[in-house]
């Protein structure tokens, strides 16, 4: 209990060493909120205009689908709040031999290293994102039990995205320049936002299995959407409990190998 | 006649310097500058091969399966030959104080970085044609005309210096934003929504395509697509409307610079 009231305790001065950081560049902060903005609106239009054209994408009607987008949106904007930063940092660190600093401190390493820098502009768009949720949720008429696990389902997507995407980071311990592993991490991430029925049997089971990204929104709006579908919350489930378990092995092994460039 | 000799052979050894960089790191160039561009067209085939399946014989908006998928395969060439380039060390250069350093060579700032520029268009060029081959290879392009991919090139050469002279643009407003990605990501994810690299513009609603055809960004892919599929011949009036974005931004460029060097405070120096 200790533990975690430290834990908390840091992390609030994560927080607010973020946002002054963030208010020091005003111009910087409004920026990043248009930029989410308009990432949001092409995603959604995106879909809309398909729609346009075509009655169904596989199973789903328009509503369905524009569910899923906004399901995705809201795990992407936990995404790039809580963790998104900390990537191209922890390159960076890796490179030049700062990440000795995040070893030597008394909190696990991996806590220091993907939860030091929030992207407090991304707080601004919370109503923005949920409003579409919600939206859609209504227009597809959810039923109760659907809203009272919604917000539960959003974060246990956001645990399975953040897992893979910290196993897929670790892979720069090994990397001269570990930049281009930030763009692959983010090519998985766009591979998740669509669902899992518009890709081919072989990727889809790929994907699903290997390295679970279509799990991550298709998962849980799948039950959502028809809970005789809950096998998929198991498998949700199941992809955090082994991807906990794979990171703490990589993440172990990759402080092994590194070498410490500013010694 | 020695002096030409001599800039000549400045621009030929920045070009091959720049070479060098971007080659030293290959695993990192192909998951910054190809991956992104080949996982696009993988999300797009599937995307396209789902909605098709749902109905034999389905045409959307004068495309049926065969010409959605050229379409998107001809996206993916476009897309690493005219919009690849990222200006991410222009920014950097003017905020680390690096600038200082053009200031006294005789090989100015915007001369290095457009040789960094065709460096960059010579590497994609060559990328660009083992997709084209590997393509052809597995029946995508049936009809692949040589003077199409002749047109289409130029086309896309023309293009590629408009998204240069655009991501300059990003990369100069160093001198004033601490940020310059933020700008050019919001760039990123304009050009991929409205110019016809994400859904074909015949898709979009009318009245939003009128009011495309006055923005550059049309003529970021869904033109140069067509130019390569022999739609659209590169004689119109295209390159001309290219030319003039070119030179409005080349000459924004030059004002933003002259404002921005009366701010420059040589940081580190």
């Amino acid at each position: 209990m200790n533990n975690l009231k430290h834990y908390l305790n840091v992390y609030g001065n994560f927080v607010s060493t973020s946002f002054s950081t963030a208010m020091s560049f005003r111009f910087n902060f409004i920026l990043l909120i248009f930029m989410d903005i308009f990432f949001y609106f092409s995603s959604l239009a995106t879909v809309s205009f398909i729609f346009d054209h075509v009655s169904a994408i596989g199973p789903w009607n328009k509503e369905q689908l524009m569910f899923f987008i906004s399901f995705m949106l809201c795990v992407d904007h936990l995404h790039m709040t809580l963790i998104s930063e900390s990537f191209w940092v922890l390159s960076r660190d890796i490179k030049t031999g700062a990440m000795d600093f995040i070893i030597l401190k008394p909190i696990h390493s991996i806590f220091s290293c993907f939860f030091r820098h929030i992207r407090t502009s991304s707080f601004c768009n919370t109503f923005v994102v949920w409003g579409c949720l919600i939206y859609y949720g209504r227009e597809i008429e959810l039923d109760t039990l659907s809203w009272v696990l919604l917000p539960f389902l959003v974060l246990l997507s956001f645990t399975l995205l953040a897992l893979l995407e910290f196993i897929i980071s670790t892979s720069m311990f090994w990397m001269t320049e570990g930049m281009g592993i930030n763009f692959l991490r983010m090519q998985f991430q766009n591979l998740s936002r669509w669902p899992n029925f518009i890709y081919s049997s072989m990727s889809r089971r790929f994907f699903t299995m290997v390295i679970p990204v279509l799990l991550i929104g298709s998962a849980p709006v799948h039950f959502i959407i028809d809970h005789s579908k809950w096998h998929y919350l198991i498998y949700l489930v199941i992809a955090i409990v082994l991807s906990y378990i794979v990171l703490m092995y990589i993440w172990n092994r990759a402080l092994n190998q590194y070498e410490s460039a500013s010694s | 006649m020695l002096t030409s000799n001599a800039n000549i052979s400045k621009w030929v050894q920045t070009i091959k310097i720049s070479w060098s960089q971007l080659t030293a790191y290959r695993v990192n160039f192909f998951l910054q500058v190809i991956g992104p561009s080949l996982v696009f067209f993988f999300i797009k085939y599937n995307l396209w091969s789902s909605i098709y399946s749902s109905q034999s014989g389905l045409i959307i908006q004068g495309y049926n399966f065969s010409q959605m998928i050229h379409y998107h395969a001809w996206s993916l060439v476009v897309s690493l030959i005219a919009g690849g380039y990222a200006s991410h060390n222009l920014a950097e250069d003017i905020r680390m104080g690096r600038i200082s350093s053009y200031l006294i060579y005789p090989f100015n700032f915007w001369e290095f970085h457009t040789a960094s520029f065709i460096s960059f268009q010579l590497l994609q060029t060559f990328i660009s044609m083992i997709t084209i081959a590997f393509i052809f290879s597995i029946g995508i392009f049936h009809n692949l005309s040589f003077m199409a991919l002749i047109y289409g090139y130029l086309f896309c050469f023309l293009v590629s210096l408009m998204w240069f002279t655009l991501q300059y643009m990003t990369g100069i407003l160093a001198f004033w934003l601490e940020e310059t990605w933020i700008l050019r990501v919001i760039l990123q994810i304009m050009a991929a929504f409205l110019s016809g690299a994400i859904l074909p513009l015949e898709l979009y609603p009318s009245w939003l395509v009128k009011v495309l055809d006055f923005t550059p960004f049309p003529y970021l892919s869904y033109y140069p697509i067509k130019v390569f599929s022999g739609e659209i011949s590169p004689f119109s009036g295209a390159p001309l409307i290219i030319i003039f974005w070119i030179v409005t931004f080349a000459l924004i460029n030059r004002f933003i610079w002259s404002r921005g060097m009366k701010l420059y405070t040589a940081a580190g120096m």
